[in-house]
């Protein structure tokens, strides 16, 4: 029992000082001394924060402390909830030793049966709420130890660059996937919600970015920046994103002449989707063909031919054939992330300006462990860049998919019902925001809460079965 | 009417018996001459699984009903009388042989479906049965005979089949023996050791030789000439697996694995060398797991209850587990590994060696300290390996123990060794450093059995090859794992830490997932599923490939083995068999028509295979448990069918 007590001391002093640390922050005057609060508290690896606070306009700034005072309230209930519980815990212990030494006293003094068994039941009475009592305390220091868990969570306060140039700063936390931030973008920018948009990084430093995958914890990514990192999130359409999805002829039927390919229609597409990724393995597009490899520390690029399989990129070695087993693997998906880069033609001298790099996201920065390849034309980018994620992701891809249909789906429903009208990309106005989180409520509730049996109808072109 | 003698054998009384002369009229019915032979034979038996066989137009006389004008017989026609069901010896992908009774009187895709359902396999459309390779009879005496499996005494109820609590099929309990024998069908046999003896396909030509010994679905056994006791192989022959479920289809699954297994090894489907480590690994971890998971038990419905009681008990107690204490504990306490440990950083132009430092591995991340008393101060450097790279460098002759570690950093990778004094040192870190680099901690369930994998892999080592040591399981016997080909290339002392290298990533795998993981792998390989015929194109003076799979034809150079062109089914409008001039013409959307005759198989197995997959392809979700046969011998029956 002590042991309990004292550890339960030292989880209030900690809490308190948590709770401290956020009361800062409600105070706007303070704003910069809270940015740093924010720091300690949660570890947010951003350390020119105080200046991109500065930097923000102040219904951001509103929004954002909106978000973590939601936070505040709530471990502020903890703590409450918890002290009730040590107030509990003073009255429970002495209830509890008192009805022992009851039947202590009862038991030498038996003198009267009729009395000693009316007092045995008593004693069982109170033991009973004890322990209810003790388990009401349990389940009290379990959800503040929770709470507690929680405030142990990593969290990072993020801008996100919008495509008009004005930016939009909010929190994320390491169990968010990079879907329900854009759920979150979603609602406050009030967009058409379509399954291009994305969340996508870019890297200055190597001009390459990379479009997150929704399926990914926005958190990790980000972890790997560097500190100085001039590194940026941006919230725009990428109609590359799902393209594979969309137009599976492209990628599937690549070999195939283009006025073919061209005339496929909704039906066929179903069914190419079907076959490559609702069969037992994911299929992923036979790409081959020669690419430029920029040389290790040198500067020239080689043409060499590459094929894609689902373990990896292969070229064929010199003087071999193109049979699989003659294949030399030149590199394999687990570790690396692909991203796509620009004007690499001036940076690099490479052929073209269709290039994309491999590489391990913790590298920041060039490095001989990065390799760099250079297509022909945009086409063929289009075609490695989008089957590498095939290969690299398989059916977690096709399902982020899914659930983007479904999410723009549910989204242009709703809005027929409400007769809201489907807003532009977002402004900067602060009115004209304000007036949208009035009106976005009861529909937010909507959003995230289909009925469990709702099954969206199918978009036209999709799903006329065969 | 007048009568006449008609001529019939009896089988039972041995070929050389001089044959029955029965009296009939042309109006008496197939029942009734059955019924007057019977009695002519005096012999009491059961006479219900006979039937008339017609010997020189090679027929059933199935139709009892039918009158002896009806199918023309005449007084010039001898038959026989004889069992329709027969022993056939069957070789199964796994490569046992059983003996069974068979139907010899119906088409083999009847025969097919009574075989899958003796064996309780689900899906006999899949299947078929192919002849074998006709056994060169030089080596009569050296040849060693095949162990065959008897299962002729199996007899199954008719309705639907019941499975015991095992999820063995009740018609096997008869006996110990047979259960033995389900056991061997349902759990996978380790590594074989004979694969070099196979022979193996090694040109396009050879694979499509193997396609050309299909026996015809629409025909009985016995017109296609097969006799009683005879060999065939039962396999796969239509690479689109409907409703694979691995508890109800424990047979269906090993088999599938064991044939896709020797495609693999006999290099029938090409892969890469990294695949095939992946392969191997899969296969090692398969034999491994299979030889101490008692499978049959685990797929019993009354093991089922238990499992989810089992199921709940754990989830209370993982409740009970989280309790405020072990919470705390879980947040404050996490295992730790700590030691003294030599570190070398190769950096260019410096010439240091190996430094001392105190380490300690916690969560994903090493640290180290000047000493042991230091340790609680801020550390020299901290590493987290999530995402790194790591390679052994050991050498137990040489006692080196190093890990080489690529962590990934905004620069690039950094290259760090670290030194080990002793065995057992050198397993905890390297298990550490390898989860670490997964992303996972000291804490994870997996790390005492990756310690012991590094343990026996070190243990391998030791076994030098001159000496045979006792050989443990654990001793990776590299020859069954990988084809032929990669043990001429390498010698298995370097096969072994490749395929161990790929092992780590499948060991925590249950049995039924590691099989589910190598067949998605073998169907995700590119040249997975495609059946080779050569065939000569319409207007074409020289051979060809035609690959047939299950969504489309590919046309192929014979010589480079270069895709020409591929049509898909779904473009497909109609195709025709001219069975006169033995040549396949399609027609698909857009006014593209192609004919081509058949050169290594007949034209009726390419039908028969076009025809299969369309039907495969009709199978829906919803009516798995009904087989369309009729629809089936409409796509692939050709003029017999009709």
């Amino acid at each position: 029992m002590e042991d309990i007590d004292a550890m339960f001391t030292d989880l209030l002093g900690e809490m308190d000082l948590l709770t401290q640390g956020l009361g800062y922050e409600t105070v706007p005057s303070e704003m910069s001394s809270s940015s740093s609060q924010i720091e300690k508290n949660f570890s947010i690896g951003f350390t020119d924060l105080k200046e991109s606070l500065n930097e923000l306009e102040d219904h951001d700034l509103d929004a954002l402390m909106a978000d973590l005072g939601s936070d505040l309230t709530e471990t502020e209930e903890t703590l409450n909830a918890a002290k009730m519980g040590h107030v509990h815990t003073q009255q429970h212990k002495s209830g509890y030793y008192t009805p022992q030494q009851n039947v202590q006293a009862s038991i030498p003094s038996s003198q009267i049966s009729s009395s000693s068994s009316s007092l045995h039941p008593e004693p069982s009475e109170p033991l009973v709420a004890g322990e209810a009592e003790a388990q009401v305390k349990a389940d009290k220091i379990k959800l503040a130890l929770e709470k507690l868990k929680e405030a142990k969570v990593k969290k990072l306060v993020i801008k996100v660059m919008m495509s008009d140039g004005s930016s939009k700063t909010l929190m994320v936390d390491e169990r968010q996937t990079v879907r329900d931030v854009l759920d979150n973008l979603f609602e406050k920018t009030h967009c058409d919600c379509s399954t291009d948009w994305s969340l996508c990084e870019t890297n200055p430093e190597l001009q390459a970015e990379r479009g997150f995958e929704d399926h990914e914890y926005l958190v990790e990514p980000l972890s790997a920046w560097t500190r100085d990192s001039e590194n940026k999130i941006l919230f725009l359409l990428r109609p590359n994103k799902y393209l594979l999805f969309k137009d599976p002829q492209i990628f599937y039927l690549w070999k195939k002449h283009k006025q073919f390919v061209n005339e496929i229609n909704g039906c066929r597409k179903e069914l190419l989707l079907k076959e490559n990724f609702e069969g037992p393995s994911v299929i992923v597009p036979d790409l081959e063909g020669p690419l430029y490899l920029r040389e290790d520390g040198k500067k020239s690029w080689k043409r060499r031919y590459f094929l894609l399989r689902a373990s990896g990129i292969y070229y064929v070695p010199k003087g071999k054939t193109k049979t699989s087993r003659d294949l030399a693997c030149f590199i394999q998906f687990d570790k690396v992330n692909i991203y796509t880069a620009t004007d690499y033609k001036q940076k690099y001298k490479a052929p073209t300006d269709f290039c994309f790099i491999l590489k391990h996201p913790q590298i920041q920065k060039e490095s001989q462990y990065i390799r760099f390849l250079c297509c022909d034309d945009e086409l063929t980018l289009s075609l490695w860049v989008n089957s590498i994620r095939v290969a690299k992701y398989g059916a977690t891809l096709y399902h982020n998919y899914q659930t983007a249909v479904r999410r723009a789906l549910i989204t242009t429903s709703t809005l027929h019902v409400t007769s809201l009208p489907v807003s532009s990309p977002p402004t900067r106005s602060t009115g004209h925001i304000a007036t949208v989180r009035a009106n976005e409520h009861p529909d937010q509730d909507y959003l995230s809460e289909p009925p469990p049996d709702f099954i969206p109808p199918p978009p036209p072109g999709w799903g006329s079965g065969v | 009417m007048a009568a006449w003698d008609l001529s019939v054998t009896v089988e039972e009384l041995g070929p050389e018996a001089t044959p029955f002369k029965v009296s009939v009229t042309s109006d008496l019915h197939i029942g009734g001459v059955v019924l007057r032979i019977v009695e002519k034979t005096q012999i009491k038996k059961d006479w219900s699984d006979h039937a008339l066989w017609w010997e020189q137009k090679q027929q059933w006389l199935l139709q009892l009903s039918w009158t002896l004008e009806k199918y023309e017989i005449h007084a010039d026609a001898r038959l026989r009388l004889t069992p329709q069901h027969k022993p056939l010896r069957l070789g199964l992908p796994n490569g046992t042989t059983l003996r069974l009774q068979a139907c010899f009187s119906h088409p083999v895709f009847q025969t097919v479906i009574g075989v899958c359902r003796l064996l309780n396999m689900r899906h006999p459309e899949e299947l078929s049965l192919l002849r074998p390779v006709e056994e060169k009879k030089k080596k009569k005496d050296t040849e060693e005979e095949v162990v065959v499996y008897d299962l002729t005494s199996l007899r199954i109820s008719s309705g639907p089949a019941h499975t015991l609590s095992n999820g063995m099929p009740v018609h096997f309990a008869d006996s110990p023996q047979t259960e033995a024998v389900y056991k061997m069908l349902s759990v996978s046999l380790p590594a074989p050791e004979t694969i070099t003896k196979t022979p193996r396909p090694t040109s396009l030509v050879d694979k499509a030789q193997v396609h050309s010994r299909w026996l015809d679905s629409s025909r009985s056994l016995l017109q296609q000439g097969v006799q009683e006791h005879d060999r065939l192989l039962l396999r796969f022959k239509y690479y689109c697996f409907h409703d694979l479920h691995p508890k109800y289809d424990a047979v269906r699954l090993t088999q599938m694995y064991e044939q896709a297994r020797w495609a693999i090894l006999l290099e029938d489907v090409g892969c890469t060398e990294e695949e095939m480590m992946l392969f191997a690994a899969l296969q090692h971890h398969i034999g491994k797991v299979s030889l101490s998971e008692p499978r049959l038990m685990k797929s019993c419905p009354a093991m089922d209850d238990l499992d989810s009681a089992l199921q709940c008990l754990e989830v209370k107690m993982d409740a009970e587990e989280c309790s405020a204490e072990d919470m705390l504990e879980t947040m404050t306490v996490a295992p730790e590994l700590h030691d003294y440990l030599n570190i070398f950083r190769p950096k260019r132009l410096t010439l240091k060696g190996y430094k001392q430092f105190w380490f300690t591995f916690n969560n994903t991340s090493i640290s180290y300290y000047k000493s042991k008393e230091e340790s609680l101060k801020e550390p020299i450097q901290q590493m987290n390996l999530k995402g790194c790279e790591v390679v052994p460098d050991v050498s137990v002759a040489g006692q080196k123990f190093c890990i080489r570690l690529l962590i990934p950093g905004a620069q690039g990778m950094n290259e760090v060794y670290l030194r080990c004094e002793n065995e057992l040192q050198y397993s905890r870190w390297m298990a550490a450093c390898r989860l670490a680099s997964k992303g996972k901690s000291l804490a994870d369930s997996s790390f005492s059995n990756e310690v012991q994998n590094i343990q026996s892999f070190l243990d391998m080592q030791r076994t030098t090859p001159g000496v045979k040591a006792a050989q443990t399981d654990d001793i990776i016997n590299t020859h069954g794992l990988v084809s032929p080909r990669y043990h001429k290339k390498y010698k298995s002392k370097q096969l072994t830490p490749r395929i161990l290298e790929a092992y780590q990533n499948v060991a925590q795998l249950p049995l039924t997932d590691a099989l589910l993981r190598f067949l998605q792998i073998w169907q995700a390989l590119p040249e997975f599923g495609v059946c080779y015929f050569v065939v000569r194109f319409k207007g074409c003076r020289k051979d060809e490939v035609l690959g047939v799979t299950n969504n489309r034809l590919i046309r192929i150079d014979l010589g480079t083995g270069d895709v020409v062109k591929t049509w898909r089914y779904n473009i497909m409008k109609q195709w025709n068999v001219n069975w006169d001039i033995q040549q396949v013409a399609i027609e698909f959307n857009g006014n593209v028509n192609i004919a081509f005759s058949c050169v290594t198989a007949t034209c009726k197995i390419v039908h028969e295979y076009i025809g299969g997959y369309i039907f495969m392809a009709t199978r829906t979700r919803e009516q798995t448990e009904v087989l369309n046969q009729e629809l089936f011998y409409k796509l692939t029956g050709g003029h017999e069918a009709l």
